[in-house]
């Protein structure tokens, strides 16, 4: 039988297999967050909108933390397709619907309220990928099959602790007017292209092992020993 | 016969536990069964040898592959069918849709060979009448046998099956059993069990593991003769055995030296596992029962 690296084919299973519900239940308190500057008609002002979206962005990115669950993930566990195209094509997919998704949010905030698009889509796309990578991260300790509650969790934890616990000389949380605006998003970039790096190194299935120890437990039933 | 897998010295860590102890093996074409009581290594040994999770030590190859790089471990996944302890689905697929998925995952790329091979596999597991229904609305059962079929796609020489039969009433059991052992004829497979009489009637060879180390590795005949001549039965449990419990008869039946005059039974396979354990200490009360 002919084999080949990647099948065309996989696409439409990952679709079937994508957390739709998680997703669209986000996105669409997502949209209701980012419509409320709009729906507020007058009252409402720049700082208003930035919270908006980024409460929206945050949103969206509790949604995407369950991208990567996946119940057949032991079933499938040594098919010789990587685990990194798997995450790839479900990446691809979220990232897609968030590109669609996120212009939707923006073009719903007033244009003269509305807070500079690159920075706060930077914003977005560093809580997306939070998300993400977070996932990717668990299942490359875990290896359980679906770590999106936990990492919406610390998601969320880590957006309310976030604009508490960040130092002053590291802000990240300003508004357009601050004129630390371009360094933070500096810094947002940063955080971004950390993330990324993260993710694409936990896609990977290393051959030897290359974590700590004790961090990984097999999944079965039977505990380990005791010897 | 050139083994299908030759493993030497592996071990693995989960902290202060030590889940494999320098294990080598060499498995060749049939059955082979790993037993051993809960906590043994059983399915820590088996996600190493479906290349699940790498080894902290030592090296195995399959077909001459070795899984330690990228490109061995791919080569050997194209060779491999692993059956989980808990095997998950999407249950809204049906169990065409799922084993045709996993069938893409195994690089399977021309659909109509594909979806005969699907077929061919999904009739082997005797799922030809439901594969238009949802996984969610089938038995336990079948969802068993939807993870052999997805085990079994791609026609793989080396089949990983890890206590495939938990869970399933006696019918089932046994037509789990003979699936396995038509999957056996031709094919390398590893199965992991708590149950000896799955070895008994399934495996030409069987593999013991306790504390992470192989204790027994032979024929079941082998494992069986370890207790000849050292199980016994009495009115009382005797204190002198390794193990005693009682039957169904009211009489107890102990494994180990028994004493002089003793009324001897003829062993079966589990006394001689339960003698290579020394005793009762850490085993399955399933096996023991």
């Amino acid at each position: 039988m002919p084999v080949r690296a990647i099948d065309p084919a996989l696409l439409r299973p990952a679709v079937r297999t994508m957390p739709w519900r998680a997703i669209g239940a986000a996105g669409a308190l997502g949209l209701l967050l980012a419509a409320v500057p709009r729906l507020m008609g007058e009252e409402a002002d720049a700082r208003l909108a930035l919270d908006a979206l980024r409460a929206s962005a945050v949103t969206f990115a509790l949604g995407a933390a369950f991208v990567l669950d996946d119940p057949a993930r032991h079933t499938t566990a040594a098919v010789p397709t990587r685990r990194a195209v798997r995450h790839g094509l479900r990446v691809l997919l979220v990232a897609s619907v968030a590109a669609v998704w996120w212009t939707a949010a923006l073009l719903l905030v007033p244009e003269a309220v509305r807070p500079p698009a690159v920075g706060i889509t930077v914003e977005a796309a560093t809580a997306l990928t939070l998300a993400l990578s977070g996932a990717a991260f668990a299942i490359h300790r875990g290896d359980g099959a679906r770590p999106g509650r936990a990492v919406a969790a610390f998601l969320l934890t880590l957006a309310v602790l976030g604009p508490l616990l960040t130092p002053g000389s590291w802000a990240l949380f300003v508004p357009p007017d601050d004129p630390r605006w371009a360094a933070a998003h500096g810094r947002w970039a940063v955080l971004l292209c950390a993330e990324v790096v993260v993710g694409a190194v936990c896609a990977a299935e290393p051959g030897r092992r290359l974590t700590p120890r004790g961090l990984r437990s097999p999944s079965g039933t039977s505990g380990p020993s005791r010897a | 016969m050139t083994p299908t897998v030759s493993a030497s010295g592996l071990s693995l860590r989960y902290g202060g536990t030590r889940a494999l102890d320098d294990v080598s093996l060499r498995l060749s074409a049939g059955v082979t069964g790993l037993l051993g009581p809960n906590g043994a290594g059983k399915t820590t040994l088996l996600r190493v040898l479906a290349t699940a999770v790498p080894a902290d030590r030592g090296a195995f190859t399959v077909l001459g592959h070795d899984p330690g790089t990228s490109r061995g471990r791919q080569e050997v996944r194209r060779h491999l069918g692993y059956l989980p302890q808990t095997p998950g689905f999407h249950p809204d697929f049906t169990p065409f849709e799922f084993v045709d998925y996993v069938a893409i995952l195994k690089e399977l790329t021309d659909r109509a060979a594909r979806h005969r091979e699907v077929r061919r596999v999904l009739d082997e597991a005797g799922l030809d009448g439901v594969r238009g229904k949802r996984i969610r609305k089938l038995s336990g059962g079948m969802r068993q046998r939807v993870a052999l079929a997805a085990a079994l796609v791609g026609d793989p020489a080396f089949l990983v099956l890890d206590e495939p039969t938990v869970g399933l009433d006696p019918e089932q059991r046994m037509r789990f059993r003979e699936l396995i052992a038509r999957a056996g004829e031709g094919r390398t497979v590893l199965l992991s069990t708590h149950q000896t009489e799955d070895v008994a009637m399934l495996c030409h060879r069987v593999v013991v593991l306790a504390g992470g180390t192989v204790r027994f590795d032979g024929t079941p005949a082998e494992l069986t003769a370890r207790a000849a001549g050292r199980v016994w039965s009495s009115a009382e449990r005797d204190p002198g055995a390794k193990a005693g419990w009682r039957t169904g008869l009211g009489t107890f039946r102990n494994v180990g030296d028994p004493p002089v005059g003793a009324d001897l039974l003829e062993p079966t396979l589990e006394d001689g596992y339960l003698l290579t354990l020394d005793g009762l200490d850490g085993v399955d009360t399933e096996v023991a029962a």
